[in-house]
């Protein structure tokens, strides 16, 4: 018998019953459905983390005061350390040529006002520099003037949150207000990027560095955020960073230095198992559309005996039985399965369309996976049927009623 | 006592329509043998299914015992076809998980009898009709005779006033068949009613009064003289 | 006919068809297996995270400085206009119903003794700090009632900083160098484990002020209350925002009691453990399909058993209840049997790992048995009606 007569053979017998064949093919979808779907949203989930990592800029190293000795414990956020990171250290890690930028931050709160509004902001120190890193993008007026970061001078950026509050529809440029007890002149507004891993840059206010240190009353910096001159570096520009430090400290290991890329490959990996985790318990409904067919299968040997003995009779082998039965639960899982994929486009499709910020994305793996593991369930949950079948005596098959 | 007056049905097969019955008129009294005859295709089973309230008349009223049973609901249906009618099929219709005592026990349970009562019934239909010790054997188990015998068993088990019987040997080898009719006449002498749609003109002789059908029509309707009710 | 019949007919059926059965109870014993190991997990590792928050106990109140915005974590706690200072811990003392209250600052220094040195987290605080987070002094004792302006160089360890210092060497009198000041050490903290990641031991804490002037500050970065058991935090809470907004002149600061603290988390936990559940559910409800589809075939197979009850006697409603009543009846089965398997899956997981905390309340249990039920029934339903609706005298004819 040929192969496409077996499977035409097989397609036949399975048309002949529609409820039920329909039955076991939305059973097979679901399961491989949402298999599919499943892993589009955590694939989306760690693409969307990606981007918003990206976003903050590319080959960013990210210096904290202090350093904590537990290995493995998370890294000082909030360190308050004897020795300061001063604006001096910062300024002396431009000197590697590892480092291309190197933005000094110092952040803290008060309020902001203007006439009779006024807000409590975050206020965050910086220099020029923190505009490339950072890949923002002004709204309206400029950023911060490079210069000699040393130098406090009253110009600050709004993010468009604080703007809006204070200044509604009006132009807030050339405008002075009031941080703390101190004035500032308006010199740009910051275009809407949305919150970013925890800093609202919508809601705060840039002025420069040494304003912000003489503002709190303090000579530490809250971290550094340096660029490395380009991917290879990355490394190097660490090294460099730990070096000039230790130098300048008198020999004091006391920052910590997160790595753009070690952050991001650490989200990567728990978005990856997350992804498969949640696939796997999913693909545990495949094993139960497998039961269904096979019990469906077993009704259908059993109703089909005559039909066996008679095929038997007429010459067939009990392997070509055993074929034939085995490539019906195949054609059955592999049609549900080809359904499945089918409710995960029309899944991610919905998606897009309604939450178009959230990348949902079939990856190919899964795609293949799931096809893959539901044929592979139809078949191994056809070979008791179809045994049965090839297995059946013929004279004993005929006569039964 | 059954009484259909004017009773018509019809079924639509295809574009056509069939008359199964037109405009039928009969009253069959308590205690009757009634044979019902007729070629393939003339009403007999659609007369029979009216009267067994498993099926309605287009037209016309059937009363039995002096209820309109036209216009019962399914529920009030089923109660007078639990109660009152026993059927007995050529195909025996046994329930074929259940042993001979549970395919008996059938209507018991339908009709919300308790176990010890069922129990009791059940044992004394089984004995009556010889088949006591039978009563574990499953459907496939028996011989054809003695599946008909458990068959009457559950139609007779709630004492129905009427046995719609359709042709019960019409499967049954010469000597078990003769044994069932022998069965079921006896229950008529006991008082039941007995309605028997047959091909054999041999066993419809044996019925005291015997209808003639042909096109949804009763043709002849003769009552047999030398047969006592 | 009696519910007892009704089940004695179910499960007659159940029985005849043992393979058939089994495999569609299988179904749903894979599916209800799944949902109630899954959230027998989120179950227990809800409970271990509350567990790991209320072991600084329950009747606490943190106040922050900077009023909290949706944006993580507060540029206030770091540098701020207006510093949260030790006079208003002292202050926040006086409400009628707080016990305790402890002004907190937290920073990374090294702390040297002899030759050996450590980097650790230094905690300055005050002398309530134990009685206020729950935790014991091991050896020596506690920071002493000084002036909280002046108080004197004294210094408690973590067991983990005494170790790496001290060895098995007594550390209470010795004088270890913290950030260029020397402290003496009065004693030593019970060892408490890791808290989220978060290494308790490796500490070393210190009177508040002098960590103040440790790590050139002049905010605390945290204010915690401890409260009466049987007073009511938000009572409290409102009474410390009434005292604090007194003194600052606005609110400058977030309250976050304890209370609200385990709320969000226990419904961000729940709605987890839900979700975990949920996706478990889909082999359920594949599982429903497999028994809907088998059903269907029963009713077709047993055409003329249908015919021959309505015969005998059966109304549509009878005929209706038995299958139903056989669709419950294999769901249940298979569901009673997933959870046997669930909850002695998730006990065994418990014992073989450990660290993965696993428990199983018996409202789950309830609960998931009664999802196989009601997945029984919504299967049921769509067979049972063809069942029903079947005309006696065509089921009569099918044989």
């Amino acid at each position: 018998m040929r192969t496409f007569d077996v499977v035409r053979f097989s397609f036949r017998s399975a048309t002949g019953f529609r409820t039920r064949t329909l039955l076991i093919l939305l059973a097979m979808a679901i399961g491989v459905g949402a298999v599919i779907m499943l892993t589009a949203l955590g694939e989306g989930a760690r693409l969307y983390v990606t981007r918003e990592f990206t976003s903050l800029g590319t080959h960013l190293l990210i210096v904290l005061p202090g350093r904590s000795e537990t290995t493995g414990g998370p890294p000082p956020l909030l360190g308050e350390t004897p020795r300061d990171l001063t604006l001096d250290d910062a300024l002396s890690l431009k000197h590697s040529s590892a480092i291309r930028r190197v933005a000094p931050i110092a952040i803290g709160s008060a309020p902001v006002s203007w006439q009779q509004r006024s807000r409590e902001v975050t206020i965050m120190g910086s220099t020029a520099e923190l505009f490339d890193i950072r890949q923002l993008s002004m709204a309206q007026g400029r950023f911060l003037p490079a210069g000699k970061p040393t130098l406090q001078t009253a110009v600050c950026v709004l993010g468009y949150k604080v703007k809006n509050e204070l200044f509604g529809n009006a132009s807030p440029l050339g405008k002075w207000l009031r941080i703390g007890g101190r004035r500032f002149r308006v010199i740009g507004v910051l275009t809407p990027k949305g919150q970013s891993l925890g800093t609202d840059m919508g809601d705060i206010a840039i002025i420069p560095v040494a304003s912000a240190q003489a503002l709190f009353n303090t000579s530490s910096l809250f971290r550094v955020i340096i660029q490395a001159s380009g991917r290879d570096s990355v490394a190097r520009a660490k090294k460099a960073v730990l070096d000039t430090i230790r130098d300048r400290h008198e020999g004091e290991d006391d920052v910590t230095v997160i790595t753009q890329d070690a952050l991001l490959s650490t989200f990567d990996r728990i978005f990856t198992a997350l992804t498969l985790t949640v696939a796997g318990i999913a693909a545990i409904s495949l094993a139960v559309a497998g039961i269904l067919i096979m019990n469906v299968m077993m009704i259908s040997v059993s109703q089909r005996t005559t039909e066996i003995g008679l095929m038997k009779a007429i010459g067939a082998s009990g392997g070509q039985v055993l074929r034939l039965f085995l490539s019906e639960s195949a054609v059955l899982s592999a049609i549900g399965a080809l359904l499945g994929v089918m409710l995960a486009l029309i899944g991610t499709w919905t998606s897009l369309r309604l939450y178009p910020d959230f990348p949902v994305t079939i990856p190919w793996w899964s795609l293949i996976a799931a096809i893959g593991v539901g044929m592979l369930t139809g078949l191994i949950f056809g070979v008791l049927p179809a045994r049965r079948a090839a297995g059946l005596e013929p004279v004993e098959a005929l006569s039964r009623r | 006592m059954i009484e259909l007056q004017g009773i018509s049905r019809k079924f639509q097969v295809g574009n056509e329509a069939v008359h199964a019955l037109r405009s039928v008129s009969l009253g069959v009294k308590p205690g009757g043998y009634l044979a019902v005859m007729g070629p393939s295709g003339s009403g007999k089973s659609t007369l029979l299914n009216i009267i067994g309230l498993l099926d309605r008349p287009d037209q016309g009223v059937y009363l039995l015992d002096e209820q309109n049973t036209t216009d019962l609901n399914d529920r009030q249906q089923a109660a007078v076809r639990r109660h009152k009618i026993g059927f007995v099929f050529q195909f025996f219709h046994l329930v074929p998980r259940l042993t001979a005592a549970e395919n008996v026990e059938l209507p018991l349970i339908l009709a919300g009898f308790d176990a010890d009562e069922r129990k009791q019934r059940v044992q004394n239909a089984l004995s009556a009709l010889g088949i006591a010790d039978r009563s574990r054997h499953r459907p496939d188990q028996l011989s054809g005779g003695q599946r008909q015998r458990v068959a009457i068993a559950r139609a007779t088990i709630m004492r129905p006033g009427i046995i719609l019987a359709d042709e019960p040997t019409g499967n049954l080898d010469r000597a078990s068949g003769r044994e069932v009719i022998d069965i079921l006449e006896n229950l008529n002498k006991q008082g039941m009613t007995l309605i028997m749609v047959t091909h054999d003109p041999e066993l419809g002789r044996r019925a005291s009064r015997r209808i003639q059908m042909i096109d949804g029509r009763i043709q002849s309707d003769k009552a047999q003289t030398h047969e006592d009710i | 006919m009696g519910f007892k019949e009704l089940l004695k007919l179910s499960l007659g059926a159940v029985f005849s068809y043992r393979m058939r059965s089994f495999l569609t109870a299988l179904g749903i014993t894979v599916g209800i297996t799944a949902v109630v190991l899954l959230t027998s997990l989120g179950e227990g590792v809800h409970r271990f995270v509350l567990a790991e928050f209320t072991q600084f106990g329950t009747n606490l109140i943190g106040i922050a400085p900077g009023k909290s915005t949706t944006a993580g974590i507060s540029g206030a706690i770091i540098s701020n206009i207006r510093p949260m200072t030790l006079d208003d811990a002292e202050a926040l003392k006086r409400i009628p119903a707080v016990i305790a209250s402890v002004p907190v600052v937290q920073g990374n220094a090294p702390v040297k003794f002899g030759g050996r040195s450590r980097r650790t987290y230094i905690f300055g605080v005050g002398p309530e700090a134990p009685s206020v987070w729950q935790f014991k002094v091991a050896k020596g004792r506690f920071l002493p009632e000084d002036d909280p302006r002046s108080p004197r160089a004294l210094a408690v360890l973590g067991s983990k900083v005494q170790d790496e210092l001290f060895g098995s060497r007594t550390p209470l009198g010795q004088r270890v160098r913290i950030g260029g000041e020397r402290y003496r050490v009065v004693g030593v903290m019970e060892s408490k484990g890791q808290m989220l990641g978060f290494d308790l031991d490796d500490a070393v804490y210190i009177p508040a002020t002098r960590a103040l002037s440790l790590f050139n500050r002049e905010s605390l970065m945290e204010i915690d209350l401890l409260y009466a058991a049987g007073a009511s935090g938000e009572e409290v809470a409102k009474k410390a925002r009434n005292l604090l907004i007194s003194r600052h002149g606005s609110e400058d600061f977030t309250i976050t009691t304890q209370e609200q603290m385990l709320e969000v988390l226990g419904s961000v936990l729940n709605i987890l453990t839900l979700a975990v559940g949920a996706v478990g559910g889909i082999s359920l409800l594949v599982g429903g399909v497999g028994i809907l589809t088998i059903m269907i075939i029963a009713v077709n197979e047993r055409t003329g058993e249908i015919g021959l009850l309505r015969a005998i006697g059966a109304g549509r409603r009878q005929i209706l209840a038995m299958f139903i009543g056989e669709a419950v009846v294999l769901a249940s089965v298979g569901g009673m049997a997933g959870l046997a398997i669930g909850t002695g899956g998730a006990w065994l997981l418990g014992v073989a790992v450990p660290a993965l905390p696993t428990h199983t309340p018996w409202s789950y249990v309830v609960l998931a048995e009664l999802l196989a039920a009601v997945i029984g029934l919504a299967a049921g339903v769509l067979p049972a009606v063809r069942a029903a609706n079947l005309d006696p005298i065509e089921a009569l004819r099918a044989e």
